[in-house]
């Protein structure tokens, strides 16, 4: 990776990232063109663009994430590098039903690697999660990139996300040789501008809180996130990578921090109590009741090898506080 | 029988659970030390001094006016991490939480154990996060490892559901040990402290295994007593002197290696145990030994 890029360290690059509308991707954007102006960002997404950020240097498009309109994409564009940020969530507004992710996220991840390979992008850093692990009680602590992914064991519905991450790990070696690639698996991003499933959970005073567990809790503010987004393309070497900064806080404690309330409930009936509240929409999806009982916590010791031990700048007291704001 | 003893299974009204002045003391200069010892402490379990000190508040009574601990060997110990192994007695793991309760009030600089606990426990609702505040974690050798590498001390019981949940004809009849522990402390480089409960037995003195039915609804193990409540079973925790490890064993040494030091944890707690068992105080004696001379004929 660094030979290719030091040969072409004067050229302004063009990146690719594909998820352009989620809060997480656009702060990147934004980090990318502070650093380097001259570098022009296509922005693509199968939702409404038109409120991306105006930001000199992006060009944010709605497209149908369709083989054709991705290979168009690759063909009128020269990447240098590609960022995938574009995995459809379980979240409550995600209105995709299962198979439906399964072709976006398996397929459509399958389809931006090969075109990667084929147009000769110098790198490409994918959007994993945490959640490939699983929340299970026999979870030992800090799980290490090479645990077993388990997450699809209770809950099929999860299984597109662990495939997604398993042909990434598998093409990725596969093709070392010939494109870089990193795989980023982070803890709980939360943060003001994304909406993801967590930060909408934990600011939510109606939701059902675990009174009879206390899980214990990795967050990662999205500016950092976006941080090691950006660090991705010259500072880690093709691998799989676990993103989490050296705190934990029990959920209690979190929600001490945070201000915020919710109804009490014992967890082990939350199941049942869920079932009811889809009819009024306002249920989480099932897996998190999982992550709300059992901590699944994650080892961070490969990443900070390469961005090192001060790399990240909100302490957790700080993301919480922040995400109170949003409340 | 013995109209004494009579009185010592039906009058348990009689027990005081409020403690005397001196043991209030006691429990207070401990907590003081363990506040200190662990204000900047914390763990991915979610371990909270505040809970221990409710912990403590609640069990020493019992620990002290209930069960009426003694505890030998104190002079044994010091301010060192180690692997502390049990025999595990009692049908339920009550002498885990006694052996903390001892380490926690009774010793010079006191610590909170961690106990390894059972995957089964530790999921359970109220019950496991209940564990984790007090610092009573799943048993696993990751866990094991970061908890000795801080320096904690940990609690195992390498007998696991084996050694708990025994038929009154096999009380005190120590299992075998499993090897995992002596490859996580030779891998920790931490010292193996032997102790021996003996009394926990009489809890549930007369019990019967339903390991069976259990086993079909997911339980490591169902044990059936008499009782549904412990008794208030006199309890003795036997110390012993700390044990080096084999230095020269890999963690990582074939098993038919590894077991020769374990053999020797198992007679020295076995040895404990005996020694015990000669100078327990009575409970139950009239009605317990002719039914165990009952069950050995059998």
């Amino acid at each position: 990776m660094n030979k290719k890029n030091n040969q072409t360290d004067e050229k302004p690059k063009k990146i690719l990232i594909i998820g352009i509308c989620g809060g997480l991707a656009q702060i990147l954007a934004k980090l990318i063109l502070k650093n380097h102006p001259d570098w022009q960002i296509i922005g693509v997404d199968s939702r409404d663009v038109s409120r991306v950020s105006n930001v000199h240097g992006l060009i944010a498009r709605k497209i149908r994430y369709s083989r054709g309109n991705f290979e168009n994409l690759f063909r009128d564009h020269d990447f240098d590098y590609v960022y995938h940020l574009a995995r459809i969530s379980h979240s409550k507004g995600s209105h995709h039903d299962l198979t439906e992710r399964l072709e976006l996220n398996v397929m459509g991840t399958n389809r931006i690697l090969d075109l990667s390979l084929r147009f000769n992008v110098k790198k490409i850093v994918i959007l994993s999660t945490f959640h490939v692990y699983g929340a299970l009680s026999d979870n030992s602590i800090f799980l290490k990139e090479d645990a077993p992914l388990r997450a699809a064991i209770k809950h099929p519905e999860l299984r597109d996300v662990v495939e997604m991450d398993q042909i990434c790990s598998t093409w990725m070696w596969k093709y070392q040789s010939k494109i870089d690639s990193v795989l980023l698996r982070p803890c709980n991003i939360i943060g003001n501008e994304i909406s993801n499933t967590m930060s909408q959970y934990l600011v939510n005073q109606l939701a059902i809180k675990p009174i009879d567990y206390n899980p214990v809790f990795q967050f990662i503010h999205e500016f950092d996130m976006a941080q090691v987004l950006y660090r991705s393309l010259n500072d880690l070497p093709t691998g799989i990578y676990n993103v989490a900064t050296d705190e934990f806080v029990s959920f209690r404690d979190a929600l001490k921090e945070l201000g915020s309330g919710g109804i009490p409930f014992p967890m082990a009936l939350a199941p049942i109590l869920n079932n009811v509240l889809k009819y009024a929409k306002l249920d989480i999806p099932d897996y998190l009741i999982d992550y709300l009982r059992y901590s699944c916590l994650i080892d961070n010791s490969s990443i900070k090898k390469h961005l090192g031990s001060d790399f990240f700048r909100f302490q957790m007291k700080d993301t919480l506080k922040l995400l109170k704001l949003k409340a | 029988m013995n109209s004494g003893n009579k009185l010592e299974f039906f009058m348990l009204d009689s027990f005081s659970l409020k403690l005397s002045e001196e043991d209030k003391k006691l429990k207070d200069d401990a907590f003081r030390k363990l506040k200190d010892r662990y204000k900047d402490y914390s763990d991915p379990w979610g371990f909270n001094i505040k809970t221990v000190k409710n912990a403590m508040e609640m069990v020493f009574p019992l620990y002290r006016n209930y069960f009426k601990v003694r505890v030998f060997g104190l002079e044994n110990i010091q301010d060192n991490p180690y692997m502390i192994v049990s025999n595990h007695t009692g049908q339920i793991p009550i002498d885990g939480m006694l052996i903390t309760m001892a380490f926690a009030i009774e010793t010079e600089q006191p610590r909170v154990l961690h106990s390894m606990v059972e995957r089964f426990m530790a999921g359970l609702p109220f019950i496991g996060d209940l564990s984790a505040q007090t610092g009573a974690i799943l048993g696993d050798r990751d866990n094991c490892k970061w908890l000795l590498n801080k320096g904690e001390s940990i609690l195992v019981f390498p007998e696991g559901v084996r050694g708990i949940n025994k038929s009154t004809k096999n009380f005190y009849q120590l299992q075998k040990f499993s090897n995992g522990f002596y490859r996580i402390a030779l891998q920790a480089k931490t010292q193996i402290l032997p102790i021996s409960v003996v009394g926990a037995e009489e809890m549930f003195p007369f019990t019967f295994q339903a390991g069976q039915i259990g086993k079909k609804f997911g339980l490591p193990s169902l044990p059936i007593p008499t009782n549904l409540v412990p008794l208030p079973a006199p309890i003795d925790i036997y110390i012993g002197k700390p044990i080096d490890l084999d230095t020269s064993l890999s963690p990582d040494a074939p098993d038919k290696d590894i077991r020769k030091p374990i053999a020797e944890i198992e007679n020295v707690i076995k040895e404990n145990i005996a020694k015990g068992l000669e100078s327990r105080r009575e409970f139950l004696n009239w009605i317990r030994d002719p039914v165990n001379d009952l069950l050995g004929k059998i």
